[in-house]
């Protein structure tokens, strides 16, 4: 990067660039006309605005989560009775395949990015992320993978070899069908998704910070989300090569996997689980981002000990690349590489046990308000609690070789991303549903969904733990009566169904409070009382997000601009609330421009991806809508240069702040804008 | 401002209570209701499932008294530190209390602590349970391929053996381990195809049969009886269908057996219809594949015609001793009536559909609904009951006969009784090869002499 000049030195005027490079006059590849319009389905697919990307992750994960969660109703059904014939067993190892795979990468993480998107660049002061138009990128990748995979319902059966996959017993000889190579090449493009976001939001983190935001000042769940990005930077690599060996073993006879040709299965196995304990982590730790920054809100006291959550969040993140083989306990690994991997993984329950006990320290002498999105915090810190202690039993490694891959580790973990993620997840819906959307969802149908919830969540997943200790194996399609399986699974499957009703109350009441809420009053900037800076702007959130962006001088910034203490040490309200939000105005804030090119370049993908079961001549299309992609967005300017432009709207601190731009722009042309990186140098002594 | 809805007060109370009332339902299951669950992993019959429970106990008991704490602290405080909506005290802010040190290196430290602690116990019973197995340890060969499991004895030397499985006097069974009781086992497992993960709860852990690698495993009994085991790594279609079970007997009886199954096919008496079944079996796509010592030995091990060709797997249940298994098909189905009292009497007419009951109508075994209502119940799958599976030390077994029924079935099509993927050319990767038993189509007479032979083959 040259020539870098301060933003505010530039010509201001309707349509000056933000940089000295002239404006490209043809549209790119002549395809397509730059998108203008700010509403309609156009709007929508063209856009690289991290809000409506959020809420798109958002909406496509809750449609994933319908088809996930009718799967689950499908085997909890199945598994009513000894012997029952709901499923086959050639559909029931296809359906519990694609409701571990659909929830965990449909659902589950896509609820993260969603946040992610959404939430974190307002909590840190930031226009947009880092790369906008890689951010719809990714999401296009996201749903692309997610439909292609799923396509597979309707092109021959989904595939059947479990989430895990373990090879040889997903290679072509054991499942001729073409289920597995949907999963595959569905996962890969999913992938794609995963890792370009990590490294967008890894640099929107780092780099365009409020002034005055240091690392240590950020909320707690940027800081996760900082966390859960690197996981899955480091990751998703691993995963993706093990599914282009894969690939290779399914599509071209390779032999990576095949143990006739001196292949050791357990390559994939540690290959995986390299990829996937981590993958736990970064699902739970979204979650447990949002619950330290929604406690503090309901129990009106700072998070308990903000170091210790941040850096046991750290902690977990790094000894989660430590553990990946107590998933291997019984496969053969040997004694010495299962007594290190069996005392890694009870060691990193230290970290997680101090985020529970600085949660409950938190709500110590608080003034605890019980509203829908506090249920959902304390729900997940007691249910969260079982799955972590269930985890320390099996982490001794000789009571595993008794436990895994029976029904106590579908317990487990269930009580981990669901009682876990999930709880964290719906009470983040109830909390941040007005920012993003305007109006409140009903407090009091959010508690009924609550207690709804947590009653099925219990009845399903509780009993599962006395299953498996009593010998009920996982992925079994069916049992018999003489078990003694019959009176926990018809437990289980009644709490399954209750479950789903709570789901569909959570969607009934978007529904419900949508409609009532055109009769009652604009929930305003700041409904909860809350602490961080995304409070601080209307609800819902305009376009441009700040205006001016704020100069942050501690943690919880915009509490403290509401609270002060008085001279005797007693606190008070210093500030209404009016006075220290923003008031909505039209704002002519220069903002990234839409694009076409991410769906394009996206859309080749599954393209290419259908091309490699199908035909090649399918393949090469996929790859040249790609590349046609790739090229169109090379040449396109990320800005349009018809778009208004006006004056820069600096941070009210005074100086320079990152404007956002891809990183495309940055590249061809000196951009003006001061590097928000330098924030942290000229960091704003705090005055509260 | 603040309504509360005193339904909702109801129904958050009753879930609590419920939860509650759950949570100590599954303790008390976990605890006291392990009767008649043939596959528990509370109740160890052996020494190294003992070692296990002597961790899994103590454990439990921290994780509980952790669970009992953290619940009865958060509620506590959930209910101590409520905003109780006073108005006078409505504009009080609490005290905003950033953490402190002090508490948060406790709750680092203790819990620490006591994770050492389990750590020291933990990698004092791994040491204890990978010990090198004794030295008058039998050992055993175990093989897992789609979708049952195949034991090979070392015999060569009465002691300990020599390490290879295929000498004259070694003899291979399936999906029964009949092991002498009080003694070690050493079990070298692997696989022929994908991986399976071999477990008797009641005796010790699971370990992995890996294809390509040989693991060790151990088992002990420490009393007679049958322990139930269960394929428990996911190993396709018919997963669930893959099971096995251990018989423990006496030193004295196992001597007997092992003498008996050392033995060669017994040669039915000439023009009995068991040599008509015997005949049936030669001639028929059977002897590709199942070994009858003294009868097919040629014909299986045949590079052109045998079973290498005929199965991705290469291997299926050996039965030259069928008839002193209780069990087959991956253990799910009874060869043997379980009780003397029942099974058939000289008038139930031979060679019909069976039914399976379930609750939503009436289907075959593999859950094809069928309208024949008349038709009598199968035998239950896995049937357990006190007395365990029978089996036949010796030959013959007058007290609990044969289930002809359930053997007739297979025999008139396999793929109804279990899912499998028999048919080659539903897979063009498989080289013709099957996984699995496939319907020969055979006539009721064959199956009729196929049964009489594989009955008499004690």
């Amino acid at each position: 990067m040259t020539d870098i000049l301060p933003a505010k030195l530039e010509p201001a005027g309707a349509l000056a660039l933000p940089s000295g490079a002239s404006a490209p006059t043809v549209a790119p590849l002549g395809v397509f006309g730059r998108p203008k319009t700010k509403t309609g389905w156009r709007s929508w697919v063209s856009t690289v605005d991290h809000k409506k990307i959020g809420i798109m992750y958002g909406t496509a994960a809750m449609v994933f989560l319908m088809i996930g969660g009718a799967e689950a109703l499908l085997i909890r059904a199945q598994l009513w009775a000894p012997r029952q014939h709901l499923l086959s067993a050639e559909a029931y190892n296809q359906v519990y395949t694609m409701h571990g795979t659909t929830m965990i990468f449909l659902v589950v993480m896509p609820i993260g990015a969603a946040f992610a998107n959404y939430l974190m660049p307002l909590q840190i002061g930031a226009r947009d992320v880092a790369f906008p138009r890689i951010n719809a990128f990714s999401f296009w990748c996201f749903v692309f993978g997610g439909l292609f995979l799923n396509s597979s319902w309707l092109l021959g059966g989904g595939a059947d070899g479990g989430w895990f996959m373990y090879a040889p017993n997903s290679g072509v000889l054991y499942s001729p069908g073409h289920g597995i190579d949907f999963w595959n090449l569905g996962l890969i493009i999913a992938g794609i998704a995963s890792l370009t976001g990590a490294i967008n939001l890894i640099v929107t983190v780092l780099n365009l910070r409020a002034p005055g935001m240091s690392l240590m000042k950020m909320p707690i769940f940027t800081w996760m989300t900082l966390v859960t990005q690197f996981l899955l930077l480091f990751a998703i690599p691993v995963i993706t090569c093990a599914q282009f060996l894969l690939l290779f073993d399914r599509q071209f006879q390779a032999n990576f996997f095949n143990v006739s040709q001196g292949a050791n299965p357990l390559l994939w196995e540690h290959l995986f689980w390299v990829f996937g304990h981590p993958e736990v982590y970064l699902m739970i730790l979204p979650a447990f981002g949002l619950v330290s920054d929604m406690l503090p809100v309901f129990s009106r006291k700072p998070i308990f000990g903000y170091p210790f959550i941040v850096f046991s969040g750290v902690a977990i993140g790094f000894m989660g690349w430590g553990v990946w083989a107590h998933h291997m306990f019984v496969s053969g690994i040997g004694p010495v590489s299962v007594t290190v991997f069996s005392l890694t993984t009870m060691f990193i329950a230290v970290p997680t046990g101090v985020k529970i006990l600085n949660w409950t320290a938190t709500m110590w002498g608080g003034k605890l308000r019980f509203n829908a999105p506090m249920l959902f915090c304390i729900g997940l810190i007691t249910m969260f609690t079982i799955g972590g202690l269930s985890g320390v039993t099996h982490s001794v490694a000789p009571a595993d070789t008794q436990q895994t891959d029976t029904y106590y580790i579908v317990a487990h973990f269930h009580y981990v991303l669901f009682g876990g993620a999930f709880f964290g997840f719906i009470g983040g819906f109830y909390f941040y549903w007005p920012k993003v959307f305007g109006y409140m969802l009903s407090d009091k149908m959010g508690k009924w969904n609550f207690w709804l919830m947590l009653l099925g969540f219990n009845l399903t997943f509780g009993p599962m733990h006395i299953l498996g200790l009593q010998g009920m194996s996982r992925r079994v399609y069916t049992y018999d009566a003489n078990y003694g399986f019959e009176i926990w699974n018809k437990v289980a499957t009644i709490g399954a169904f209750t479950l789903a009703a709570s789901i569909l109350l959570f969607i009934v009441n978007i529904f419900v409070s949508y409609a009532k809420s055109k009769k009652m009053e604009k929930p305003g900037p700041d409904p909860w009382d809350a602490r961080t800076i995304e409070w601080m702007i209307p609800s819902p959130t305009p376009e441009y997000n700040f205006d001016p962006i704020p100069t942050v001088t501690q943690l919880d910034d915009f509490w403290y601009r509401k609270y002060g203490e008085t001279e005797d040490g007693r606190l008070v309200r210093i500030a209404k609330t009016e006075d220290v939000t923003q008031p909505e105005h039209e704002a002519h804030v220069h903002l990234p421009s839409p694009s076409y090119w991410p769906i394009v370049t996206a859309f080749g993908l599954p393209v290419a991806a259908y091309g490699l079961i199908f035909s090649m001549w399918l393949a090469l299309i996929g790859g040249l809508i790609v590349v046609a992609g790739i090229y169109g967005w090379a040449t396109e300017h990320p800005d349009d240069p018809d778009a208004a432009h006006d004056v820069d709207h600096g941070p009210d601190g005074g100086h320079a702040s990152g404007d956002d731009h891809d990183a495309v722009h940055d590249a061809d042309a000196g951009d003006g804008d001061a590097d928000s990186a330098t924030d942290d140098e000229k960091e704003v002594a705090p005055v509260g | 401002m603040k309504r509360r809805s005193p339904l909702l007060m109801v129904f958050g109370t009753i879930v609590t209570i419920v939860v509650f009332a759950l949570f100590a339902m599954m303790t008390w299951s976990a605890i006291k209701g392990n009767d008649g669950k043939p596959l528990t992993t509370l109740e160890p019959q052996g020494p190294f499932a003992q070692d296990i429970q002597g961790l899994v106990i103590p454990v439990f008991a921290i994780a509980g008294v952790v669970f009992i704490g953290v619940m009865g602290v958060v509620l506590f405080i959930a209910f101590r530190f409520r905003d109780r909506g006073d108005e006078e005290t409505a504009d009080e802010i609490p005290k905003q209390l950033h953490g402190k040190t002090w508490a948060e290196l406790t709750w680092t430290i203790i819990p620490a602590v006591v994770l050492l602690v389990i750590g020291i116990a933990t990698v004092t019973t791994l040491a204890t349970l990978n010990a090198p197995a004794e030295a008058n340890a039998l050992h055993i060969k175990v093989e897992g391929q789609q979708w049952w499991w195949k034991f090979s004895y070392d015999n060569s030397n009465a002691a300990v053996g020599n390490g290879s499985f295929t000498d004259p006097e070694d003899v291979a069974t399936a999906d029964e381990l009949v092991i002498p009781v009080g003694r070690e086992i050493e079990l070298s497992e692997t696989s022929n195809d994908v991986i399976h993960s071999f477990w008797i709860p009641a005796l010790n852990g699971k370990k992995d049969a890996v294809p390509g690698m040989i693991t060790d495993w151990k088992l002990q009994a420490d009393a007679p009886g049958v322990y139930r085991g269960q394929c428990t790594e996911f190993c396709g279609l018919s997963h669930g269908n893959m099971r096995m079970l251990v018989r423990a007997i006496p030193e004295d009886q196992f001597a007997v057996w092992m003498k008996n199954q050392q033995l060669p096919a017994k040669v039915p008496a000439a023009g009995s219809k068991e040599a008509a079944g015997e005949t049936q079996f030669k001639g028929l796509l059977c002897a590709s594949c199942h070994l009858i010592r003294g009868v097919n030995d040629a014909q299986v091990g045949s590079p052109d015609k045998g079973v290498k060709t005929q199965l991705v797997s290469g291997v299926a249940p050996d039965l030259t001793h069928f008839a002193t298994r209780g069990t087959f098909a991956g253990a799910i189905f009874n060869s043997h009536y379980p009780n003397p009292t029942d099974g058939p009497t000289a008038n139930q007419p031979f060679g019909q559909t069976c039914t399976v009951k379930g609750s939503s109508g009436t289907s075959d075994i593999l859950g094809n609904k069928v309208d024949e209502k008349d038709l009598p119940a199968c035998p239950q799958a896995n049937q357990f009951d006190a007395f365990g599976i029978p089996y036949a030390s010796a030959p013959g077994n007058p007290n609990n006969p044969p289930d002809k029924v359930a053997l007739a079935d297979w025999l008139r099509d396999p793929t109804k009784m279990k899912p499998m993927a028999p048919l080659p050319e539903e897979n063009p990767y498989a080289g013709g090869r099957r996984r699995g038993m496939p319907n020969l189509k055979l006539t009721e007479e064959q199956i009729d002499q196929l049964v009489a032979y594989l009955n008499s083959l004690s």
